[in-house]
């Protein structure tokens, strides 16, 4: 089932949480909310879950509008960070409670309503723990259950609310790519909120970055890393360098380089902020041997060997900025190179995306 | 061999469970032993005739009823309050919430005068029911409504911060699982409130059977109605029956000590149901 949001705002006080937000999320589809804490992805969601009502908006379910519909009445799965179980149950009541709770003449039998709880745990493949309290899981297998007693009452759509946000790093892993296949096989429109960006875009078919209320850009996990359409989406997807120079009718000057800017011709001697991910800038010990155009001197301050991939720190030499340049290479092309700490390198950003300097 | 010792951070396991059977023992323990002595004067048959005579036996039923319907009253008017305050934010709240200690600190005689003066027949309450042929002073209604008066705190003070740590998303997996609000309530949060619901209300009940300067100045005190064993037991100490006066002492504290264990033992088994470890 798809779901529409159309202008959403939201007040608390003085707080903007969502300003005017229109998004639509496409049937079977697994999107992510991200973005840092306050940034409204979370507000976002509980109204789509009803557990919120906006200041203005709407929402609609498969092009119906729910937004006045109560949470009971709009069949979403909802899952919380800390999954919310209710302890003086147990995991098969837990689970088994959506159930319990229809009206007679909605209610299964309870024959069929312990098929379909062991059923749903047998999804969840915790089924030999049907009888244990929740105090008495792991935290993965809270959330697990947690997920399980969601899809208990089919729900149209499923919203998980920074579901491993409170896992440590190993589980959170698992539990991600088990999400993953889940959803493979169950098409069921999901929406995630997260502030992990790996997480994001290692699950999610789009995503939506979300800062201070507003959306910065919605799309695949390519398209978000490959071409951030903000400086923000750019600083908070991944590692990021930055680099200082001006704009002129299409020409950028960053430190030295010059560059084609076609999406600037209008700009006339503007401040603009280069912003380089660390494998995109290449690295050689003589000037020329980047194609002999200006390159940017620096040092090498230091070296993070380990793994496929070499991360050097270097701080240039033409300027009185300490911050360090972040770059990545190859190991092959690390020892190629020979380097060391204190070494005189040339660097030039092989791809950079140019944006005006933001004035604060 | 098996020893109770645990390993712990913090030493002095031995000093401090000696140090607290010691206590124990000069505070609680000799004491009520003391009392168990004293009853000793008496010879089998004089005990049973001294704590079975119709009129002890009268007082058995008024303290422990009273008390009884006291304490069930303040589980659920208590629930309610404890409810109210830690749910809504209104003007006034922490006057509304210190309240609620009143009947912890007023002395209970002062507390005993105040009701009788409101509830007799003439009282600003009671002279509304007495065309209605209900007396609340001077009768076993009288010792209901002094015996509620002193428990509320009880209840109100377990539930409160249980009430407190139950996460409203609790609440909100429960709709949108697509329970109602009385569902959620009953079987959703009341079991969790159950066990501090019922240590509330085994105090209340443990503090009201042995009130008794309130009691005394709204019970009227007639033999056989509105007498409850306290006074009984006062009575009988005026008299210089001492023997007597702690044989009924002696049940009293059986009986109370029965029901405590009662109550703990279903305070335990709800406790291990709803898992709050």
């Amino acid at each position: 089932m798809s779901i529409e949001v159309r202008n959403l705002s939201k007040q608390f006080g003085d707080f903007a949480a969502l300003r005017d937000i229109t998004l639509e999320v496409k049937s079977g589809e697994l999107l992510a909310l991200l973005g840092p804490s306050g940034s409204g992805k979370t507000t976002l969601l509980r109204v789509i879950a009803g557990l919120e009502a906006a200041d203005a908006g709407q929402v609609l379910f498969q092009g119906e509008d729910a937004t006045d519909q109560h949470v009971r009445d709009r069949h979403v799965g909802f899952v919380f960070q800390h999954y919310a179980l209710f302890r003086n149950m147990t995991i098969f009541e837990n689970v088994a409670f959506g159930l319990r709770v229809r009206p007679k003449k909605f209610r299964p039998a309870d024959v069929e309503i312990r098929r379909r709880v062991q059923e749903l745990l047998k999804l969840v493949q915790l089924d030999w723990l049907a009888d244990r309290y929740p105090h008495q899981l792991s935290g993965g297998q809270r959330q697990r259950i947690a997920l399980a007693r969601a899809l208990a009452v089919e729900p149209k759509v499923l919203l998980l609310d920074e579901p491993f946000g409170a896992l440590d790093a190993r589980v959170r892993k698992e539990l991600r790519s088990w999400l993953r296949r889940l959803h493979d096989d169950m098409h069921i429109t999901s929406v995630f909120v997260t502030h992990d960006q790996e997480e994001a875009l290692e699950v999610a078919d789009r995503i939506v970055v979300m800062n201070e209320g507003r959306i910065e850009q919605i799309g695949t996990p390519d398209e978000v890393y490959e071409r951030p359409a903000s400086p923000f989406v750019y600083e908070f997807l991944g590692k990021v360098n930055l680099f200082h120079g001006r704009l002129h009718r299409g020409r950028a000057w960053i430190g030295g380089i010059e560059v084609d800017a076609p999406e600037h011709t209008e700009a006339e001697e503007l401040a603009a902020v280069a912003y380089v991910r660390p494998h995109d800038i290449h690295v050689d010990k003589v000037a020329n041997a980047l194609n002999g155009e200006g390159a940017i001197a620096a040092h090498v301050s230091h070296i993070l060997s380990v793994g496929p991939v070499v991360r050097l720190g270097l701080t240039r030499d033409d300027s009185e900025d300490k911050e360090l340049i972040e770059v990545e290479i190859s190991k092959a092309r690390f020892r190629e190179l020979q380097l060391t700490r204190g070494n005189q390198v040339f660097i030039k950003p092989s791809r950079l995306d140019l944006f005006p300097a933001q004035i604060h | 061999m098996y020893t109770f010792k645990q390993h712990s951070v913090l030493p002095g396991f031995n000093l401090a469970l000696g140090f607290t059977l010691l206590y124990l023992s000069l505070i609680v323990l000799i004491p009520l032993s003391a009392a168990f002595v004293r009853t000793a004067a008496l010879t089998w048959p004089e005990f049973w005739n001294a704590v079975t005579t119709p009129r002890v036996i009268a007082s058995y039923r008024l303290t422990f009823g009273a008390s009884f319907a006291a304490a069930l009253v303040n589980a659920v008017f208590g629930l309610l309050v404890a409810w109210v305050l830690v749910r809504y934010r209104f003007p006034g709240k922490k006057l509304v919430d210190a309240l609620v200690d009143l009947p912890f600190a007023l002395p209970t005689a002062v507390a005993g005068i105040a009701l009788t003066a409101l509830y007799a027949g003439n009282g600003w309450v009671g002279q509304y029911f007495e065309p209605l042929g209900i007396k609340i002073a001077f009768t076993p209604i009288g010792v209901f409504v002094a015996l509620t008066f002193i428990g509320l705190p009880f209840v109100v003070r377990t539930v409160q911060p249980v009430l407190e740590d139950i996460e409203s998303e609790l609440e909100e997996a429960a709709a949108t699982l697509g329970a109602n609000r009385l569902q959620t309530f009953l079987r959703v949060i009341f079991p969790t409130l159950l066990p501090a619901l019922m240590t509330g209300f085994a105090l209340a009940f443990a503090r009201a059977i042995g009130e008794y300067g309130s009691v005394i100045f709204i019970a009227g005190n007639m033999p056989m109605v509105s007498e409850i064993t306290p006074l009984l037991i006062i009575t009988k100490l005026e008299q210089y029956d001492y023997a007597g006066a702690t044989a009924l002492a002696v049940v009293m504290l059986v009986i109370s000590f029965v029901m405590l264990l009662i109550i703990n033992l279903l305070q335990w088994w709800s406790r291990r149901r709803s898992a709050l470890a």
